[in-house]
């Protein structure tokens, strides 16, 4: 042995293993994984030697004495499976000649560089800090009186940035108004403001358009882009994704937007409104986040996607990562994953009754329970969901990064309301409304009247159960609602044997016996019926009770039916609300600042952090981060005012500033990204944006706020603003499309795309033409001048230079010279519709 | 000054030359001659005006197409470890890996899968092509094919690789189409350059990323009832009043650009509305196979249900690249992680995946040659990665990054060769290995452009990623 060891020593000195070369990317390759900065199996880390040399729990990896007593040498020659490093699952153990340079090296003394440094530790990752509020920077001359610009200033002064112009007042009241609205703003606006010489004109139209209930509408489709809103798709009529009756969220967003509704509230309601505001459907329909991601056949992508977007959108991680195996880049472990799914293991979906619509396939409320209090979860072996692990179930959890809190889960009792939900108040009577306006609009009332006496007498029978009335009048009332359900059968089999009278009446000879047969089968079913009706009612006996709510249900069994159905249970288990407590903390390191950052770019045109759905160590740090954790804890302390934040950001200079690149050479060469906001980064309106915009301008906007979205086939007649149209994976407007619609899966930013498909749709689309000649006639005067300067003021937002009025002035002379002059003005509209700034935000 | 040649003159973001001047300062990366925005001509003699570029979604099995592998017969159900190709697992020939998606595949295979289709020799150079495949094999002689590509992401993130070059994580990066479209001008100006048709479930970025919009590819879809939306006026515009109003757009667009010069966006926004008033009838056109042989319509398998939808795409790419248009880049199978990935029953997937593209693309190649088209076309079959000579599941195979074949025809390059190998059983590329980077260089090499000199100042691609040409498939 000892001879071996001489041998192989004197190998090594005759090749001078590399550490750095040789020994470091092996052991990086193969072992950091688990024994580097992300963990530390057996409290041992190899990223340095001298960390290996330190050893972990069973002392040093390495003995430089006895060279093949080394730990980390028994380890990765081992034969025996269990002790074999790296493990089995994680790959093929070490070649010989690996295994020999690492002897090698250890028997040359392990000799390494001195200033040989760890891999940094991951929970020292900047998002993962606790947001403290960095001191505005005082800058010793300069105006910089906003805190979002002292921010910037000072890297401008630092890089030797010139910060571009303001944007002109025009250009920048359209760009304000869009980007508060979602629409221009009108000429009556803009000539307002234009010619306002008060100090404050800018902080009033911010007022104006903040207060304005469009800017609900402009948001609304923001944060349905980054919540994944889409209404229901399936195949056919059979609903696989989503939920009918969607819509109640987004008008729920919408309304909580124009409220100022705080982001730390609306989060915990679109989490766990069933458990904090359970009888209240107009909280309730903020669950329709979670019940969107309804999926008829499977479960673990159902989950899978709940803690994809969860994790993505509200915290900035990538916890999909951990589903087969511990997180790469974060500290998230594998079980992670499976803890976050364990908080959503026993939510389901169902549709509530409102107010006024007993139908729930016309009209319902879709909203979250937790069905499936006891559901356990297992970790899937390397994310195969056909290998559970059984033995143990994981309870919920947050991941080490952000565990500030001692999470704490307690069951939610709920109101009877919310788990016998026709005992919501309205319930019985809509119920009962149904019943009068059918029998109202029915031919036959003595069907229709049979039914609503049902109604009633169910209804009378539901009240006195729930009353504290003597067991008798619950048994007469009981009794009441089966013989009014009786009633009800007689009725029907009487219609039956009226329509097949009827039907034998008018029957040729040839349909004659089976009509007859038709009639004979109908009065042996009315007899039947009557027999039932005049019977003795017996304690089995039951009435059906009208429904305040009806689970959606799943086909998780391949089974080609709905699986069993599933009940409401008086208790939900808390874990929902406990989740939403943890993510809302004032102390989340992440949810202030991913939220900022999806503010910011949205008025911006760019975000402060480029992954604005990776905040961890694969994603990109920001440039600015004083100015992001400044925002979030300004954020944070205005009680999580998202207008408090639209208006500091549009006030601040760097919203206000110029997009041209007009001598900007010297900035273009040090930060040719803007990376530091010396300018305002131009960008294309959003695909509603363009078509609403056309609308409006054209003075045909329909501002109907709310309600179901307009279906596919009456889209391309309507005046309603885009994002009331129904909208899935599915179904996309075609209009839309072209301009980088929406992508229901995952949206967290928008395309900018520039192809010609765009300058067809609007060159030639009827939506186009028409706008324009709307407009046209909206401006008609006999002055070609006054013409054309309001036609760009309001369809540009530019007061047209002398060049600019010449060429319109051409124009418009050559179209009047060429065939229907009455066209002209309309022309001109069209084609400041397809000039550049249409669709530009300068 | 065409809007293109404005455009050019501006180079990809709106540099100017002053501030291209202090970049190459600053950033010490001025060479031999001052870099200068590219002029639209090739910076030597081209072999090839036109790429039709053949991508397969999901990992075309190389083993079952165009590199047989009769080994994995003889060593059927035996683990990689018992048979004398241990050594393709040694760990550091496995460490080019870097994965992106890990979600389960991309694993390992240890128990070697028999091949699931016979092969043949075909044509006069004899190469073996799979008999999944017999049109493309009945054209193997005008084929020049690679067996020895590599890549590095074990997940379908490789399919944004092979087109950029680039590893996912590395950020965003032009595709090689939009490479070429920066650097060669366009041969017809009605026609978009730079075509995508299907759909790019894992890259549906833009293709001309730092190079600007105007770079990217415009999507088509290939459906000659209905080729283009919004193709004409809705409400009735004469020619005549569209004409002048297309010429105050131009005009108004031109005055904008002193206000607000080097505009990358509204330069492609410009450049899209010249291509889209010529796309309204040239599009029409191309997809109009009416002046097409039913013999040729026939060629390319478009009377046939199974194949009738690539055959279509062909026709028209063919149709394309005679009228110009510089690169055609054709998706099969996107969609999810591709229609290829065929973790579980290979042989049903290939099966099919090979009867809706073999009969189209044998078609394009007979047809681009005997019209003389093929010497100028360079046509190339590709796919992310290839697959595991194990077999995952009982009947499928794994993705596989480390040997994988691709094939190239016609532009310039030799016909009936092969060049490069794998191992015996098709795990590792072992001879005249190629990154997926080295076909990038032979297009652009074909295409007479260096890759080099459309570099953007302070946009470095790495070395690795520049590519070689591969010299040895040049004729």
């Amino acid at each position: 042995m000892s001879l071996l060891v001489v041998v192989a020593t004197a190998a090594a000195q005759a090749t001078a293993v590399d550490y750095g070369a040789q020994i470091k990317p092996l052991l990086k390759a193969r072992c950091y994984a688990c024994h580097g900065s992300l963990k530390q199996e057996g409290g041992l880390r190899l990223d340095t030697a001298a960390l290996l040399i330190a050893g972990g729990d069973s002392g040093s990896a390495v003995s430089l004495e006895h060279v093949n007593d080394s730990l980390i040498l028994e380890r990765v020659a081992a034969t025996d499976p269990d002790q074999r490093m790296p493990p089995p699952h994680e790959g093929e153990p070490l070649t010989a000649e690996q295994i020999g340079r690492l002897r090698g090296w250890i028997a040359a003394g392990a000799p390494a560089p001195a200033d040989e440094s760890p891999e940094a530790d991951p929970s020292a990752h900047w998002s993962f800090q606790p947001i403290v509020r960095p001191p505005v920077p005082r800058l010793d001359s300069g105006s910089a009186n906003h805190p979002i610009d002292a921010f910037i200033a000072q890297q401008h002064r630092l890089r030797g940035l010139q910060p571009q112009p303001s944007a002109p007042r025009l250009a920048l009241l359209r760009r304000l108004a869009i980007d508060l609205t979602g629409l221009p703003p009108s000429l009556e606006e803009l000539e307002a403001f234009r010619d306002d010489d008060r100090g404050d004109w800018y902080r009033r139209a911010v007022e104006q358009w903040l207060a304005d209930p469009r800017h609900g509408e402009r948001w609304g489709r923001h944060w349905m882009d980054v919540w994944r809103y889409s209404d229901w798709w399936g195949l056919g009529e059979q609903l696989r994704f989503s939920q009918k009756h969607i819509w109640h969220w987004r008008d729920w967003i919408i309304e909580s937007l124009n409220d100022d509704t705080p982001y730390d509230e609306m989060i915990r309601l679109m989490l766990a409104a069933d458990e904090l505001h359970p009888v209240d459907p107009d909280k309730l329909a903020a669950t329709g986040y979670l019940a969107r991601n309804f999926t008829l056949f499977n479960r673990p992508q159902w989950m899978d996607e709940t803690v994809e977007h969860v994790s993505k959108g509200l915290l900035g991680l990538t916890m999909n990562c951990a589903r087969c195996h511990d997180h790469k880049y974060d500290p998230i472990e594998q079980t992670d994953y499976y803890r976050m799914r364990a908080f959503f293991e026993p939510y389901h979906v169902r549709l509530d009754v409102l107010p006024d619509q007993a139908d729930l396939n016309v009209d319902g409320l879709p909203r979250v329970f937790d069905a499936l209090p006891d559901e356990p979860t297992y970790l899937y072996h390397r994310g195969d969901e056909t290998q559970p692990d059984r033995s143990t179930v994981i309870a919920p959890g947050v991941p080490r990064l952000a565990a500030f809190p001692p999470l704490s889960i307690s069951a939610v009792e709920l109101p009877v309301a919310a788990w016998q939900p026709a005992r919501q108040p309205w319930v019985l009577e809509t119920h009962i409304a149904a019943a009068e306006a059918r029998l109202a609009a029915a031919k036959d009332k003595s069907l229709a009247a049979a039914e609503l006496a049902a109604v009633r007498a169910r209804a009378a029978a539901m009240r006195v159960s729930w009353s504290d009335e003597p067991t008798a009048a619950v048994g007469a009332a009981r009794g009441a609602a089966i013989a009014a359900e009786r009633d009800v059968a007689v009725a029907r089999a009487g219609q039956a044997v009226a329509q097949a009278e009827q039907a034998l009446a008018e029957a040729d000879d040839q349909g004659r016996p089976a009509a007859a047969q038709r009639l004979q089968d109908a009065q042996t079913a009315l007899a039947e019926a009557q027999r039932q009706a005049a019977a003795e009612i017996q304690p089995s006996d039951t009435y059906q009770p009208l429904i305040g709510a009806r689970w959606t249900p799943t086909r998780f069994g391949f089974s080609g039916q709905d699986d069993p159905e599933l009940k409401f249970p008086p208790t939900s288990t808390g874990r929902r609300s406990a989740l939403a407590r943890w993510i809302t903390d004032p102390r989340h390191p992440l949810t202030a600042r991913v939220a900022v950052n999806h503010i910011w770019m949205r008025h911006m045109g760019a975000p402060l952090v480029p992954t604005v759905f990776d905040f961890g160590r694969n994603g990109k740090p920001p440039a600015l981060p004083e100015l992001l954790d400044w925002l979030a804890a300004e954020f944070i302390e205005s009680g999580w005012s998202m207008k408090h934040l639209h208006r500091l950001i549009v006030t601040s200079e760097a919203y206000r500033r110029g997009s041209s690149l007009r001598g900007a050479e010297q900035n273009l060469a040090l930060d040719p990204d803007n990376l530091y906001w010396w300018r305002r980064t131009p960008g294309r309106m959003e695909s509603q944006v363009i078509r609403d915009s056309l609308i409006a301008l054209a003075g045909r906007l329909d501002n109907q706020f709310g309600g179901p979205p307009v279906p596919p086939d009456g889209q391309s007649d309507s005046l309603r603003r885009s994002l009331y149209f129904f909208h899935s994976n599915n179904d996309r407007n075609q209009f839309l499309t072209v301009f980088d619609e929406a992508l229901v899966t995952e949206c967290y930013r928008r395309e900018q795309s520039v192809v010609p498909q765009q300058a067809l749709a609007l060159a030639n689309s009827g939506l186009a033409h028409d706008a324009a000649a709307d407009v046209a006639r909206r401006l008609a005067t006999d002055d070609d001048a006054g013409l054309i300067r309001r036609a760009w003021m309001l369809v540009l937002g530019i007061d047209p230079n002398p060049q600019e009025l010449a060429a319109s002035q051409q124009a418009l002379d050559h179209w009047r010279a060429s065939g229907r002059p009455a066209q002209a003005p309309a022309h001109l509209v069209w084609a400041l519709f397809n000039h550049n700034d249409f669709v530009t935000i300068r | 000054m065409s809007s293109r040649r404005r455009f050019l003159s501006n180079s990809a973001l709106g540099l100017s030359g002053i501030a291209l001047g202090a970049m190459l300062h600053r950033d010490g990366v001025a060479r031999d001659g001052a870099w200068s925005p590219p002029n639209g001509r090739p910076h030597f003699a081209p072999q090839a005006n036109s790429v039709i570029w053949l991508f397969m979604n999901g990992g075309v099995s190389q083993m079952e197409s165009f590199d047989p592998k009769p080994m994995l017969c003889k060593y059927a159900g035996k683990t990689i470890s018992e048979t004398p190709f241990a050594d393709v697992q040694d760990p550091e020939k496995l460490a080019i890996e870097r994965l992106v998606v890990p979600d389960g595949n991309g694993n390992q295979r240890n128990e070697l899968f028999p091949l699931q289709v016979g092969f043949r020799k075909r044509g006069e150079s004899g190469i073996e092509v799979s008999d999944w495949f017999p049109h493309v094999g009945a054209n193997v002689d005008k084929l020049a094919i690679v067996r020895s590509l590599w890549t590095t992401d074990s997940n379908h993130g490789a399919q944004t690789q092979f087109h950029t070059g680039r590893h996912q994580n590395d950020g965003d990066f032009p595709t090689l189409g939009g490479w070429v479209h920066f650097g060669l001008g366009s041969l017809n100006d009605n026609l978009p350059s730079f075509v995508s048709i299907g759909r790019r479930e894992y890259w549906n970025r833009r293709d001309g990323a730092y190079l600007g919009p105007a770079h990217d590819a415009v999507p088509l879809r290939i459906d000659p009832q209905n080729p283009l939306d919004y193709s004409q006026p809705q409400r009735e515009f004469t020619a005549a009043e569209q004409q002048i109003g297309k010429t105050l757009i131009d005009r108004l667009n031109a005055i904008r650009e002193d206000a607000y010069p080097q505009d990358a966006a509204m330069q492609a926004r410009i450049a899209s509305y010249e291509l889209a008033f010529r796309m309204q009838h040239s599009i029409p056109d191309v997809v109009d196979f009416s002046d097409e042989t039913a013999e040729t319509q026939s060629l390319y398998g478009i009377d046939q249900p199974h194949c009738r939808d690539f055959g279509l795409q062909l026709l028209a790419a063919r149709r394309m690249v005679e009228r110009g248009v510089r690169f055609v880049q054709i998706q099969h199978g996107g969609g999810g992680a591709g229609a290829w990935d065929a973790h579980g029953g290979l042989k049903r997937n290939h099966t099919q995946n090979a009867l809706a593209v073999d009969q189209p693309i044998g078609g394009l190649l007979t047809d681009l040659d005997r019209r003389g088209l093929l010497d100028q076309t360079l046509v190339v079959f590709a796919t992310e990665f290839g697959r595991t000579p194990g077999s995952q599941g009982s009947d499928g195979r794994d993705h596989h990054i480390f040997g994988f074949s691709v094939w190239l025809a016609g532009g310039g390059l030799k016909r009936g060769v092969v060049h490069g190998a794998t191992d015996e059983i098709g795990f590792h590329a072992v001879e005249h290995r190629h990154y997926v980077t080295d076909i990038h260089a032979t297009l652009l090499h074909q295409l007479g452009l260096d890759s080099r000199r459309l570099e953007i100042p302070g946009r470095k691609r790495l070395d690795i990623d520049h590519g070689e040409p591969i010299h040895e498939i040049i004729a």
